[in-house]
């Protein structure tokens, strides 16, 4: 797919590659949704599509200021680096008021679910 | 002239100075990108008080790199956690136990670190090891289940499960390429999770080896 944002600076910059396909009648869209006229956007591998990054790739976007942000979920605060960084953390003594929903820590809660 | 050419020089700078800003984010760090499958998030407890499938807890799912790096930023890393303590990535609608129909007939490839590996070899083992799964780098990926993490007191093991125990050819695809992504250069070996139930897993004998 694309290249990194250091691959780049090494191979200077370039536009997207874009290619313009003109569709003069239904019967040239494609039949499935997942695809667009003139290919997929992820390509295609033997067997079918499969999206596949390269681990330098993901460690380029481990930088993206997405992925700084805190996530979102509920997570127990043992579990956190900087419990103060993230806004949903599960503590102890907070679990033991209303909870209702799946997750909980809390071992006096018997009504723990979970998919079987 | 001179006065000439400090204005061009200045005029370029400021231009130079724009093109930077627009720049600074690349186009990649605007969009999630995302995952061929989505993974969940466990965490085992080891609670006392608690059945070994109560302390099996899912976190939570994600689908796109960046929200596992968002994830990943925020929680402790293996060797952080208390002993007995275990993280698990798996296909979502897998759970990380034998007895899940997609690993009823599966096996793991299993890493084993010895305590002084802890500190210089667990966290990237595990992150490459994630990486590998979420990325879809096998050429079988339809085989793999999930990872999972177990830090003891003992040896801390990293185990990769893989679906069907009988399919030689992608099972060893997948632990070479284990193999070679973590740069091990012992031997690792693939166990049958249906031996691993009745044997304490270091006298598990190895179906595959690379």
């Amino acid at each position: 797919m694309s290249a990194s944002p250091i691959a780049r600076q090494a191979t200077n910059c370039q536009a997207i590659p874009s290619r313009r396909v003109l569709i003069t009648d239904p019967s040239q869209m494609p039949d499935v949704y997942s695809s667009t006229p003139g290919g997929t956007v992820y390509s295609t591998t033997p067997g079918g599509t499969r999206i596949v990054y390269e681990r330098s790739l993901m460690m380029s976007l481990r930088q993206s200021p997405i992925s700084q942000t805190p996530p979102k979920c509920p997570l127990p605060a043992a579990l956190l680096k900087n419990p103060n960084s993230v806004p949903n953390v599960i503590q102890p003594t907070a679990a033991q008021k209303a909870r209702s929903n799946s997750i909980s820590f809390d071992e006096s809660q018997e009504t723990f679910s979970m998919d079987l | 002239m001179a006065g000439n050419n400090t204005e061009e020089v200045e005029g370029s700078a400021t231009t130079e100075t724009k093109g930077t800003t627009n720049a600074e984010v690349p186009p990649e760090f605007l969009i999630k990108h995302p995952l061929q499958n989505t993974w969940s998030l466990w965490f085992y407890d080891n609670d006392r008080n608690k059945t070994w499938e109560e302390n099996l807890i899912e976190l939570t799912t994600f689908d796109t790199v960046e929200d596992f790096w968002r994830l990943y930023h925020h929680i402790k890393l293996p060797s952080e956690l208390r002993q007995g303590h275990d993280y698990a990535v798996f296909k979502q609608g897998i759970r990380p136990m034998w007895e899940d129909d997609a690993n009823k007939m599966g096996g793991r490839w299993l890493i084993s670190l010895e305590k002084k590996q802890r500190n210089s070899d667990l966290d990237r083992f595990w992150l490459d090891v994630v990486l590998l799964l979420i990325g879809e780098n096998f050429d079988h990926s339809d085989e793999i289940c999930g990872a999972v993490v177990n830090v003891r007191a003992k040896l801390d093991k990293i185990g990769v499960w893989t679906a069907d125990t009988s399919k030689q050819h992608a099972n060893i695809e997948i632990g070479r390429k284990i193999k070679e992504q973590l740069g091990i250069h012992g031997k690792i070996g693939f166990q049958v999770h249906r031996d691993t139930m009745v044997k304490h897993s270091s006298a598990t004998k190895n179906l595959y080896t690379v």
